[in-house]
């Protein structure tokens, strides 16, 4: 019953992007309903959270956060019904290869689920922040009563981080609630959930934007990406946070700056890390995309100010990372041997993203030396490398300041930290290439029929 | 009667065919080593904290403690990530419960590595044995309380 839930939440977020967006337009009308599906399922989950959050947890009635989640799902899919027209449909788009690299695509999707489906059967409780953390707060926030509340209780301050945001254990906890049952298939499977939704956003929004071929590239290059794929058993935020911070991206680019927001919004929602790319994100549209800032603003309000209302009002007795790193820093932040610390650990951790001799790196530049870049899209690559860009320096500035281990915390997070920057620096790197389908040569061949008559 | 009709045949040139193509193979070929070396290290690595184990061993501990109970917590584990291990994966699977490190509660938990004398474990922090579930997993409980 936990996974129906999972499913009720994806299909509330499709119904709800479907009738009040213009996604599902997107051309080539498949990359439309990838857009659908990833920005649906994605923000579906990120809403049924909150909502569980706000009515069951906060509120203390999970009845109502369900009635209030049905009755939108019965709305929006009235909605759906009643608006429902029949669209033309242009004909199927020519691109380079398109029979062989959908079939690349879904073979690799079967791998990688192969894949995960080992460590669904030998590990099924994920590694050690999925229950140590993750999976231990929605085990109290489902719990109903007062026990909810134990999610940030000072006495599991420290090695528990009841002061980390709560998307991902708010969900797991509503399933769980919804359904009376702690399934452990719930966590792993709305990890997986994120994963797909994550691959939809990237494939769909770069063939919306680019063009069929380099979005089934990128498609292809994320489903190969090892590092990516060993995270998505594990039952930690970092893909949830990393499909956020590729939507955020990919709506911007898309020019759909509300739908930005929210997903940026959301992530603050997700991890800390969130909180820094929300940051990032509003500073960097501020400055590039300067008309839209206000809307994307708007559009991650109301994930940002719960974000930002639970970590202020709720966790007692914890502090931040940063909070407690402020003795000392100053010397360290001068320390340049810790800087060389960061630097070589950012080399061995972005090496190990890859398998044996195989890096995710390798299709990136076979693409790049046979497709070259445009230099029409400018814009674009210095938005989504700024964005990178700027997320990799805060990160590295937090390694800077800490008062842990460097090692530690180098050899513990780093790895993960480049897994949710991953998917926008491939979005960025496609997006700039030349687009296959404009490097067509359409040849004429004029023959003579016999015509009767 | 012959009538002339235009044909429009679309051609890529042979490095954006032979760039795709690359791309998708070494894809292929990523996804293939990727799947081989997690399905590989997964079964070699099965639970490797034995956190699916706890639910057995404390399987009867949820009907004996009410969920709104903080418990004490003893263990012989000597400290490090074993340790560690063991109280987190105890704290996972008896949540809603706390679990605190010291006897100092009406329910404590006894989390052992070794078989040993636990009514002395019990008498030494003034408690009782209330039930030994085999495998190092006690259930204890403050004297005032018989």
């Amino acid at each position: 019953m936990g996974l129906l839930w999972i499913v009720e939440a994806m299909l509330l977020g499709c119904l709800l992007v479907y009738r009040f967006t213009d996604l599902a337009a997107a051309q080539p009308s498949w990359a439309g309903w990838l857009l659908v599906f990833g920005a649906g399922a994605a923000g579906g989950m990120g809403l049924a959270s909150a909502l569980f959050f706000l009515l069951g947890v906060v509120g203390g009635i999970p009845a109502a956060a369900m009635m209030v989640e049905l009755a939108g799902l019965a709305a929006a899919a009235w909605m759906v019904f009643r608006g429902a027209e029949k669209k033309e449909s242009p004909g199927a788009a020519r691109y380079p290869m398109r029979v062989t690299l959908w079939l690349a695509a879904l073979s690799a999707l079967a791998l990688a689920t192969a894949g995960m489906a080992a460590a669904w059967q030998w590990n099924p409780q994920g590694n050690w922040d999925a229950w140590a953390i993750w999976n231990l707060r929605a085990r109290f926030l489902s719990a109903g009563g007062g026990l909810a509340s134990r999610a940030w209780s000072p006495a599991l301050a420290g090695a528990t981080h009841t002061e980390y945001p709560l998307l991902v254990s708010s969900f797991v906890a509503r399933c769980w609630a919804y359904s009376h049952a702690l399934s452990q298939a719930v966590p792993a499977a709305a990890s997986y959930a994120f994963f797909l939704a994550l691959i939809a956003l990237a494939a769909g929004g770069l063939a919306a934007l680019r063009g069929p071929a380099l979005g089934l590239s990128a498609g292809l290059v994320l489903l190969a990406t090892p590092a990516l794929l060993r995270e998505v058993p594990a039952q930690y935020a970092d893909v949830p946070l990393a499909c956020y911070v590729a939507g955020a991206v990919i709506f911007a680019l898309l020019e759909r700056p509300v739908l930005a927001g929210v997903f940026a919004g959301l992530a603050a929602w997700t991890k800390d890390e969130g909180l820094l790319f929300l940051a990032v994100f509003l500073a960097v549209t501020v400055l590039l995309r300067r008309r839209t800032w206000l809307q994307t603003a708007l559009g991650a309000l109301p994930a940002a100010v719960l974000a930002l209302a639970f970590k202020a009002m709720l966790p007692k007795g914890t502090t931040s990372l940063l909070s407690a790193s402020a003795g000392g820093a100053g010397h360290r932040v001068v320390d340049f041997g810790r800087a060389g610390t960061i630097l070589a650990e950012f080399g061995r951790q972005f090496a190990s993203m890859g398998v044996q001799w195989y890096h995710p790196i390798l299709p990136l530049a076979a693409l790049a030396v046979a497709l070259r870049f445009d230099g029409g899209r400018r814009r674009d690559l210095a938005f989504g490398a700024a964005v990178a860009g700027l997320l990799l320096l805060g990160e590295s500035a937090v390694y800077m300041v800490t008062a842990n281990s460097l090692e530690w915390q180098l050899q513990t997070s780093l790895g993960r930290l480049l897994v949710q920057v991953w998917p926008v620096l491939v979005v960025t790197a496609v997006l700039a290439l030349r687009q296959p389908e404009r490097l067509a040569v359409v040849e004429v061949a004029k023959t003579r029929k016999k015509q009767r008559g | 009667m012959k009538r002339a009709s235009v044909r429009e045949q679309v051609r890529y040139p042979a490095g954006v065919t032979a760039g795709l193509a690359a791309a998708v193979v070494l894809c292929l070929w990523g996804a293939v080593q990727s799947y081989s070396t997690e399905a590989a290290y997964q079964q070699a690595n099965s639970d490797p904290y034995m956190v699916s184990m706890q639910f057995q061993r404390f399987a009867q501990v949820p009907e004996m403690v009410p969920r709104d109970a903080v418990m004490g917590y003893l263990s012989d584990a000597p400290s490090g990530v074993v340790d560690t291990a063991m109280f987190d994966s105890a704290q996972y699977v008896l949540a809603p419960r706390i679990l605190e490190r010291g006897a100092a509660h009406d329910w404590v938990l006894g989390n052992f590595t070794r078989p040993g004398d636990f009514h002395s474990v019990a008498q030494a922090n003034g408690l009782r044995l209330e039930r030994d579930f085999g495998n190092g997993a006690i259930l204890f409980r403050r004297e005032e309380h018989r």
